[in-house]
């Protein structure tokens, strides 16, 4: 930007009368082009901020308000937005409530404690199967013909368009142990009747994770992998010829030109795939909601839906407040560990 | 760098975001909420309508073509009968029903007539208005309603509402007849015990558990298993709840039989808790898609069922459960009702068109012919309005002789939670082998005592 006089710093030797000639602050923001173009971002950007004050902070503070009250929409409460009286105040209860391990803590905590571990699970499942699925994937369809490319990418990326409800009706629809097309393919190959309950059995497990979070995971890769296959792609694309080159001719066969040329240029896109995939998972509630509805005995029960089922369903505002802050917290300090881990000190 | 930062902004704004979205929606209300205000009515509220009172009355109910209409109906009579009375309708999609009354209630913003289900009424009472005495008293409204229909309206010693329907989910089973003429069952006949019915319904099944594609009789389902398990406690003179509410007593000899009665249905190979639960096959589906034999759910789902599957509602009948005691005792939730709002300002013409509505036989059971619904009267359960209501609904036949042995499921602190979260839960569990029996009464005792404050 070039300078100009208004934004030109005062010096010592800047005389009185030079003072009293620059505009002033009203003026800056009111006059001249500058005054408009400041106008014209004014216009533009207030909507926004009113927009996320309103319908962002407003609820981050109230949640963050209401985790320290027992609070039921249910109850009258104080004059002031109901906090109080019949919703009191309970401090850090809440989260005290949450370190209770032992058997006899209360319902809802054992449902957090449960809800806590499954998204983690689900969470460290999705991240990696995601990246191993779709950078080989991207870098398998930039090497085919440039006319076929837009096919595969479309082809690929269309389930992210698709509605979640309708993903996870269909994938219900595959899964189903009577009508599903997996137990009738099963069946077909085996040549006999098998019945497979893989959303509702609670005994069906593999290495110790329950096969109804399988269900759900593979329904999620399936509508979600697009989204990071496009990205690969991108970034794939500003990889710089002359490097991929430059490996060639040193000898480098194809799996070593991705293994330390590809995959090393990609690091911050790779860092940005996983913490948006990372945080994607932990938000993931209808596929939960519609395939599972958290069972059978609470296996895919994941922090979303519980904090949901406290809140609206059970009218427990405060502790799904409490829960949400928790969840909060946790994305955070993964995002901030992803991102510390994966920071790449340079760039092509 | 920049690239850093840029997802640090988007990891930050998209947490806030996901925060904000949880818990966004605690201080929602409908977007047709009022103050509850009206203009003052006037003269008395005797139940037939006089014509001297006077008011707007705002009306909130629940989004059901069936239950809308023949209300409607009848606040256009009622309109007609007292010119200085308008009704006004507004209505909302369930799930936002029970929100809207949730937070509105509270905060003072409901309408004057509201719709609810009776086993939720007292959760409310504090912003509800009492009968007045002059319409209605405690003792003549049990009078005149079946017990479990009115005890949901009924909070200490003070009534709170009328009810307009009995909701019933036990005491008789759905089951497709050309299953059963094929197995040489007649359900006519009925069953003299539990063993009779077992060794029938287990001539339905085909398959077993694990391959199982057709259940002889399906009562996994959410609803089906706790009012079977506390349908059958109290047939054997036992309670799972105390008198005065202050504890629940679920792991005693009666809740141990109860659960082994259950758990020998299914190693009867009646059905596979694992294939047949509300995830897969709930009994609607199961029953209409001819992958269950009978089941174990109320009469409404048939006007939900039957115009897509008209060939199996044409084989559907009821057919009455046996006991586990003398009488075909069960446990009901009181159905849905009107009750009026303590923050009215037309209370006086509220209550008389409550009283409209539920205490006159030929409106109430004109509403429930028109709703599909069993009587909430015990004088429409039976001479010429049931006779006519029976005409409509020929599967009400096995029903009505059972009214009177409905007892209300009680003033449950958290119904949905005790209902769905533990006895449910709980309980699949058991049948599907994953908990004893022991450890399940102990665990359902104290999962459903923390729910009382």
């Amino acid at each position: 930007m070039t300078p100009s006089s208004t934004t030109k710093p005062l010096d010592t030797e800047t005389s009185s009368e030079e003072v009293a000639k620059l505009p002033t602050k009203r003026s800056l923001f009111l006059t001249g082009r500058q005054g408009a173009e400041r106008r014209f971002v004014f216009g533009m950007v207030t909507p926004m901020v009113l927009y996320m004050a309103v319908f962002s902070v407003l609820p981050i503070i109230w949640a963050l308000a209401l985790s320290f009250f027992d609070y039921s929409a249910r109850r009258t409460g104080g004059p002031i937005l109901g906090l109080g009286g019949e919703n009191p105040f309970v401090g850090v209860e809440n989260f005290q409530k949450m370190a209770d391990f032992s058997q006899e803590a209360p319902l809802e905590v054992r449902q957090f404690h449960l809800s806590l571990r499954t998204t983690l699970l689900f969470a460290f499942l999705v991240v990696p199967l995601n990246l191993a699925i779709t950078l080989p994937l991207a870098s398998l369809i930039e090497s085919v013909h440039q006319r076929m490319r837009p096919v595969f990418r479309n082809l690929f990326f269309l389930p992210v368009l698709t509605s979640a409800v309708g993903v996870a009706i269909m994938w219900g629809f595959i899964l189903s142990p009577q009508r599903g097309l997996l137990n009738a393919l099963i069946s077909k190959v085996l040549g006999e009747t098998t019945i497979i309950a893989w959303t509702s059995d609670p005994s069906l497990t593999v290495l110790g994770i329950p096969v109804s979070l399988f269900a759900v995971l593979i329904a999620y890769l399936w509508q979600d992998l697009g989204y990071n296959l496009i990205i690969f792609i991108a970034a794939l694309q500003g990889v710089p010829q002359s490097v991929k080159e430059a490996a060639l001719i040193d000898g480098a066969k194809p799996w070593h030109l991705f293994r330390h040329v590809t995959i090393p240029l990609l690091r911050p896109t790779i860092m940005l795939a996983s913490v948006l995939t990372m945080i994607s998972a932990f938000q993931v509630f209808d596929l939960f909601q519609v395939m599972t509805r958290g069972g059978p005995n609470d296996q895919t029960r994941a922090l979303s839906l519980d904090i949901y089922e406290s809140a609206f369903r059970f009218q427990r505002m405060g502790w799904a407040a409490a829960v949400s802050v928790v969840l909060f917290l946790i994305v955070l300090v993964l995002s901030l560990v992803q991102s510390r881990l994966l920071r790449s000190d340079w760039e092509y | 760098m920049r690239k850093t930062n840029r997802s640090m902004w988007a990891v930050t704004t998209l947490a806030l975001a996901m925060v904000a979205a949880a818990c966004s929606g605690s201080s929602s209300s409908s977007d047709s909420a009022s103050d509850g205000g009206g203009s003052e009515s006037g003269s008395n509220a005797s139940g037939e309508a006089s014509g001297d009172i006077s008011g707007n009355i705002r009306v909130w109910t629940h989004q059901n073509d069936a239950f809308n209409s023949g209300l409607q109906d009848l606040a256009t009579a009622f309109e007609g009968e007292n010119p200085g009375v308008t009704i006004e309708f507004e209505t909302f999609d369930y799930d936002t029903y029970i929100q809207t009354l949730q937070t509105s209630l509270p905060a003072g913003t409901e309408a004057d007539v509201l719709q609810v289900f009776g086993s939720w009424t007292c959760s409310y009472a504090d912003n509800l208005a009492t009968v007045p005495e002059d319409v209605l008293t405690k003792a003549k409204a049990e009078e005149l309603f079946f017990g479990a229909a009115i005890d949901g309206y009924t909070c200490g010693d003070s009534l709170y509402g009328m009810p307009q329907e009995f909701n019933i989910e036990y005491g008789a089973t759905l089951i497709n007849e050309a299953m059963a003429e094929e197995a040489g069952i007649d359900p006519a006949a009925g069953w003299a015990d539990w063993d009779a019915f077992i060794a029938d319904a287990a001539k339905m099944s085909i398959g077993g558990q694990g391959d199982m594609t057709r259940a002889g009789y399906m009562f996994t389902s959410s609803d089906a298993i706790p009012y079977t398990f506390y349908s059958m406690i109290v047939q054997q003179g036992g309670s799972y709840l105390a008198e005065d509410g202050s504890a629940f007593t679920i792991d005693t000899p009666e809740g141990k039989a109860a659960l082994e009665q259950m758990v020998a249905m299914v190693d009867a190979g009646l059905v596979d808790p694992v294939l047949y639960n509300d995830l897969n096959n709930w009994v609607g589906d199961c029953f209409f898609e001819e992958t269950c034999a009978t089941g174990l759910v109320g009469p409404w789902v048939i006007a939900d069922y039957a115009g897509d599957f008209p060939e199996v509602a044409e084989v559907t009948s009821y057919a009455a459960l046996p006991s586990m005691g003398d009488d075909p005792t069960f446990v009901a939730d009181s159905g849905w009702g009107l009750t009026v709002s303590n923050g009215s300002e037309v209370q006086e013409a509220a209550w008389a068109f409550v009283e409209y509505v539920t205490l006159n036989e030929a409106n109430a059971i004109q509403w429930n012919a028109g709703a599909g619904t069993l009587p909430a009267l015990k004088a429409n359960a039976s001479g010429a309005n049931a006779d006519a209501l029976v005409a409509d609904f020929p599967h009400f036949a096995t029903f009505l002789p059972l009214l009177e042995y409905g007892q209300y499921v009680g003033d449950l602190p958290d119904r949905d939670l005790i209902w769905y979260d533990i006895t449910y839960e709980r309980i699949l569990q058991v049948l599907q082998g994953n908990e004893s029996i022991t450890d399940a009464l102990a665990n359902m005792e104290r999962e459903a005592n923390e729910t009382i404050g």
